[in-house]
C-alpha cells in the first residue's frame, strides 16, 4: 500500500497525539489517580501505534506499543506513577517525538532503536508488576472494577454515565411505554459505550439494535437510528426498549456484542418514565406524581439553585442536562467537528488578494471624492464597497487567527525539564492560552516566549534555600498571561524570583566599558534595564547551558520588533519581573492616520496615537535642551518630524502646531506634524531588504491615486 | 550561419546592455524582471544615499537605486530615456537600478568575457565581474549581488 500520500495527515496528527500526551502526562503526574489523564494517554498512545503501524513504522509502533502497555498497567492500577517512571515514560516521549521528526525531515523513520529506553520500561514494568510483556491478568482487574458498576446501574455512581435518563422523549413514545408495562413488559432505558478503540461503531451499534429487537422493540434511540447508522456519533448512545425479557437478560445480549465496554441500564416504572428528560440525576425519586405536573417538579431544583439568574423553563433543562454532560468521557468533543485544515499559503495568497483590493478600494474612494460631479449613488455604492472590504478583511484576518496554545503548549513540559535540570522547584502557570493572533505571528513568537521562561527560571528564580530564607515559598512560580488589549496582543512572562538587580547592571555597564561611571550614575533605572537588551551583554555570572550566553534577550527583542510588537520589563528587586510583550493583531493591514510632514505623506498607525492636540507654538517648553509640552498635567516630549525627516526647518512658526500624541506602554510623545489628511485603512507593504532606513520608517503602503506613502513607527520615536 | 555556430560551441549568455555616460555596463537577463520608465519616486528619508527612494510598480512597493551615485559618478537628471530596471535577485525582493539609458539585448560569449584582474576588482569595489570585448566596444558585466547587497552604513 502506498502510504507516502497520507505522511501529511500522518505528521499532524501524530504530532497533536504527542502534544496531548505530553499534557496528560504533565496531568498524571502531578495527580496520580486521574483517571481522566490515563484515558486520554491511553487513546492517543493507542491511535499513534495504530497510525505508526498502518504507516509502516516498525520502530516507532514498537516504541509507542510498550509504552501504551505500561500506561494500560498504570490504568488498571497494577502499576504506580513513580517519578522514575514518568522521567522514563518522558524520555519515550521524546525518542516518539524524534522519530516523528526524522519521519518529516526524511520519510523514514531512521535507524535509532531506542532498546534502552524500551529495556528500561520493561525493567520497571516487571519489578512493579511481575510481569514484562503480557498485561492479561490487568484486563482481569478491570473486568472486575467494572463489574460492580454494572450491577448497581441505579445507583449514584453511575449516574454520570446514565445518559439516556436526559434523552428527551415525546409524550407518544412515552405513553408507548406505559401501555407496554400495563401489558406485564418491561419499559428500560440504555446507555451504551463502545470501545474507543472501535474501528466500526455503526455496525457494532447495529448489531446492539438487533439483539435488543429480537426481544422486544426500540421505542427510541439517541442519536436518531439513522445518525447511528451514518456513524455519527461518538463512543456511545442511548435508547429505550421495550422488552419481552428481565433487564438483565437484556444486558447480557448487548454485551455478547464484540468491542461494548459498558452497557449502563434500568427499568423503568410507569412514574419514572414521566421524569425521563427531565433532571438527569435523581429523576426516580422525584417522579412520583405520574402527572405532566412531575416534570416541572424534577426541574424545580435546578432552578431554585440557580436564584441569581432568572431562569425560564425552556433554560432549565440544558442547564440541568449540562453538567451530566460534562462528566460523560464521550462528550468532551463536539459530535462532529467542521473544520477542514487548510494550507497557510492558500491563506496567505487570499490575504494577499485582499490586501489589492483594499488598495483598489481606496482608488475608487479617492476618484469618488474628487470626481466633481458629486454623484449620491456613486457614493453611497463606495460607502458599501468599503464597509465589504473591511468585512472581508476582518472574515480573512479571522480565518488566519489562531490561538497562541500551540506556541505555549510545550512550556509545561520544558519547565519541568528545566526543574530537574538547575535543580529549583518551580511551576509555570498560563493563562489566556486561547488568546488569538496571526498564525505567523504565533509561529514565530514560540522562540522569545521560550527565552523569556529560560530566562525567569535561570536567572529570576532562586534557590528552594534562598526563597524560603526571604519568606517565599518554595516553589517559585513562573507565569505567562496572554490577552487583548485594543488592537494589540499582550503576552506578559514573569516570575515571583528575585527581580532585575539595577545597581548590578549599572555596574557591569561600567566594567565592559559600555559607559562611563559617572553617565552610568545618571541613568534612569529604565535606560540601565534597556542595556538587557544589547546584543551580547549578559549578566549571568557563570554561562550554562540554559542561558546566561548573552544570546537571548537581543535576539527576544529582534524578533519581536520584527513581528511589529515591542517588549518591555517591570521589575522589582526581591520581588521578581515581568516581561511585557505587546503584539499588533495582524501584520498587514491597519488603520492608520494620514498626515502631511514637509510635502510628503506620511502614515501613523492609528493604534499608537491617543489624541490629537493643537497647541500654540509659545508653550513649547525647554527642560534639559528637550522641547516639550504640557498636556493636561502632562509633561510630553515633543518630536518635530519635518526635521527627523531632513525637512529643512520652516521659515517662520505658525501660531500653532498640530501634535500627535502618541502612546507606547506608559510613555507618551508628541509629534508635530503639518497637516492631517484623515483616517484610512492601508496595506503595509515592506521596502525591502536592500533599503536601510532608520527605524522611523517601518514600511510604505500605496494610496488610492497610486502614490506611495510611507509609515512611522511612532514606537520607534518614544 | 557564423553566429549560430559560435552559439552552439561558444556558450552564449544573454545580457541587457545598459549606458552610464559613455560606459556600458552589461546585466545578466536572467535575473532582470521588467525595464520601465521612472515614475513618480517617493523619497526615503535617511537612507543610503545611492537610494532615492521607493516606486509602486503594479501594486508593489519597489526600492530604487542610482547606479550613478553607486559608482560615484555625478547625477544628472532623468532624461527621456532614463530607465529603471527591475531586477530580482532573490525572487521575494525586487530592486530597481535606475541608468541612463538601455542600450540593446547582446549575446555575449564566454570567449569574449575576460575576467577582470583582481586590482581592478578591488578598484569597482567588486561591482564588476569580468568585462565582454564586443563589436561594439567594451562592457563591463555587473556583479548583481555586490551592486544591490552591499548595505552600507548611513
Amino acid at each position: 500500500m502506498d502510504t507516502s500520500q497520507y505522511l501529511g495527515i500522518f505528521l499532524d496528527e501524530a504530532r497533536e497525539h504527542i502534544q496531548s500526551l505530553s499534557d496528560q502526562m504533565m496531568i498524571l503526574e502531578q495527580e496520580p489517580e486521574n483517571q481522566d489523564a490515563i484515558s486520554e494517554i491511553f487513546r492517543a498512545a493507542h491511535s499513534l501505534k495504530g497510525m505508526a503501524g498502518t504507516m509502516g513504522y516498525k520502530k516507532l509502533q514498537h516504541l509507542t506499543h510498550v509504552t501504551e502497555d505500561c500506561f494500560s498497567d498504570i490504568r488498571s492500577g497494577s502499576m504506580k506513577v513513580t517519578s522514575e517512571l514518568m522521567d522514563v515514560l518522558f524520555q519515550a516521549l521524546d525518542s516518539i517525538e524524534g522519530y516523528v521528526n526524522t519521519i518529516q525531515e526524511t520519510t523514514d523513520e531512521g535507524d535509532e532503536e531506542n532498546e534502552n529506553i524500551i529495556n528500561e520500561i520493561n525493567r520497571i514494568r516487571s519489578a512493579e508488576t511481575g510481569k514484562g510483556d503480557a498485561p492479561a491478568p490487568a484486563k482481569e482487574e478491570k473486568k472486575a472494577d467494572e463489574a460492580p458498576a454494572e450491577a448497581a446501574p441505579a445507583d449514584g455512581a453511575s449516574d454520570e454515565k446514565a445518559l439516556y435518563r436526559s434523552m428527551k422523549l415525546d409524550d407518544s413514545a412515552k405513553d408507548v411505554m406505559k401501555d407496554a408495562i400495563a401489558g406485564g413488559k418491561h419499559a428500560l432505558g440504555f446507555t451504551v459505550y463502545i470501545e474507543e478503540s472501535c474501528l466500526l461503531k455503526a455496525a457494532r451499534a447495529f448489531l446492539v439494535i438487533k439483539a435488543l429487537e429480537d426481544m422486544g422493540d426500540i421505542v427510541a434511540t439517541d442519536p436518531s437510528t439513522q445518525d447511528i447508522e451514518d456513524e455519527k456519533f461518538e463512543f456511545n448512545f442511548s435508547l429505550y426498549t421495550i422488552c419481552d425479557e428481565e433487564i438483565d437478560k437484556a444486558r447480557e445480549a448487548m454485551l455478547a456484542v464484540s468491542e461494548i465496554a459498558e452497557v449502563v441500564g434500568e427499568e423503568f416504572t410507569e412514574a419514572g418514565i414521566d421524569s425521563i428528560g427531565g433532571d438527569a440525576g435523581k429523576a426516580e425519586e422525584k417522579a412520583e406524581a405520574p402527572t405532566e405536573g412531575s416534570r416541572e417538579e424534577a426541574e424545580a431544583p435546578v432552578a431554585k439553585e440557580e436564584t441569581t439568574a432568572p431562569v425560564v423553563k425552556e433554560e432549565t433543562a440544558p442547564a440541568a442536562k449540562a453538567p451530566a454532560a460534562k462528566q460523560a468521557p464521550a462528550a468532551k468533543k463536539p459530535v462532529i467537528s467542521k473544520t477542514i485544515r487548510v494550507d497557510i499559503d492558500k491563506l496567505d495568497s487570499l490575504m494577499n488578494l485582499v490586501s489589492e483590493l483594499i488598495i483598489a478600494k481606496n482608488t475608487i474612494v479617492s476618484a469618488a471624492d474628487s470626481s466633481d460631479t458629486q454623484n449620491q449613488a456613486l457614493n453611497e455604492q463606495v460607502e458599501y464597497l468599503e464597509s465589504v472590504t473591511t468585512n472581508l478583511h476582518e472574515a480573512v484576518m479571522k480565518v488566519r487567527m489562531v490561538p497562541i496554545e500551540s506556541a505555549v503548549q510545550k512550556f509545561p513540559r520544558m519547565v519541568r525539564d528545566l526543574e530537574k535540570k538547575l535543580d529549583k522547584k518551580m511551576q509555570l502557570t498560563i493563562t489566556g492560552e486561547e488568546t488569538e493572533l496571526d498564525r505567523t505571528v504565533v509561529d514565530e513568537i514560540g522562540d522569545p516566549l521560550m527565552h523569556l521562561i529560560r530566562n525567569s527560571a535561570d536567572h529570576g528564580l532562586e534557590h528552594p534555600d534562598e526563597r524560603a530564607a526571604s519568606g517565599k515559598p518554595e516553589m517559585g512560580t513562573i507565569f505567562l498571561n496572554a490577552f487583548q488589549d485594543g488592537n494589540s496582543v499582550v503576552i506578559e512572562v514573569g516570575d515571583d524570583g528575585k527581580g532585575i538587580d539595577v545597581e548590578a547592571v549599572r555596574s557591569k555597564i561600567v566594567e565592559r566599558g559600555l559607559a562611563s561611571e559617572d553617565t552610568a550614575a545618571q541613568f534612569t533605572d529604565k535606560e540601565v534595564i534597556d542595556y538587557l537588551f544589547d546584543p551580547g551583554f549578559s549578566m549571568a555570572k557563570k554561562v550554562t547551558d540554559i542561558s546566561g550566553r548573552g544570546v537571548g534577550l537581543d535576539v527576544v527583542k529582534s524578533n519581536i520588533e520584527s513581528l511589529g510588537g515591542d517588549v518591555s520589563v517591570k521589575t522589582k528587586l526581591g520581588e521578581g519581573s515581568t516581561w511585557i510583550i505587546r503584539l499588533p493583531l495582524t501584520l498587514a493591514i491597519i488603520q492608520a492616520l494620514m498626515v502631511i510632514i514637509g510635502d510628503e505623506k506620511y502614515a501613523i498607525s492609528l493604534d499608537s496615537i491617543t489624541t490629537i492636540e493643537n497647541i500654540p507654538t509659545t508653550d513649547v517648553k525647554l527642560v534639559q535642551g528637550k522641547e516639550v509640552i504640557q498636556l493636561r498635567g502632562t509633561v510630553i516630549p515633543i518630536v518635530r518630524l519635518s526635521e527627523l525627516l531632513g525637512f529643512p526647518p520652516a521659515e517662520e512658526q505658525p501660531e500653532d502646531m498640530i501634535v500627535v500624541i502618541a502612546k507606547k506602554g506608559d510613555s507618551l510623545a508628541g509629534l508635530v506634524v503639518d497637516e492631517l489628511i484623515g483616517q484610512q485603512e492601508i496595506v503595509i507593504k515592506s521596502l525591502g531588504k536592500y533599503i536601510n532606513t532608520d527605524r522611523i520608517i517601518s514600511g510604505a503602503t500605496i494610496l488610492g491615486d497610486g502614490e506611495v506613502a510611507l509609515i512611522i513607527d511612532a514606537n520607534a520615536l518614544i | 550561419m557564423d553566429d549560430l555556430e559560435r552559439y552552439v560551441e561558444d556558450k552564449a549568455t544573454q545580457y541587457i546592455v545598459v549606458n552610464l555616460g559613455i560606459e556600458h555596463y552589461g546585466i545578466d537577463i536572467n535575473y532582470i524582471d521588467n525595464i520601465v520608465r521612472v515614475p513618480a519616486i517617493r523619497r526615503v528619508p535617511n537612507v543610503q544615499d545611492f537610494f532615492k527612494g521607493v516606486i509602486n510598480l503594479r501594486g508593489e512597493v519597489i526600492p530604487v537605486m542610482s547606479l550613478r551615485v553607486k559608482f560615484g559618478m555625478p547625477e544628472i537628471d532623468f532624461t527621456n530615456s532614463t530607465r529603471i530596471i527591475i531586477v530580482k535577485v532573490d525572487p521575494q525582493a525586487a530592486i530597481g537600478i535606475i541608468v541612463d539609458e538601455v542600450e540593446q539585448v547582446m549575446d555575449i560569449y564566454a570567449s569574449q568575457i575576460e575576467k577582470v584582474s583582481a586590482e581592478k576588482k578591488e578598484e569597482s569595489n567588486g561591482y564588476i565581474t569580468s568585462v565582454g570585448k564586443t563589436d561594439r566596444g567594451l562592457v563591463s558585466i555587473l556583479n548583481l549581488a555586490t551592486v544591490i547587497g552591499e548595505k552600507e552604513q548611513i
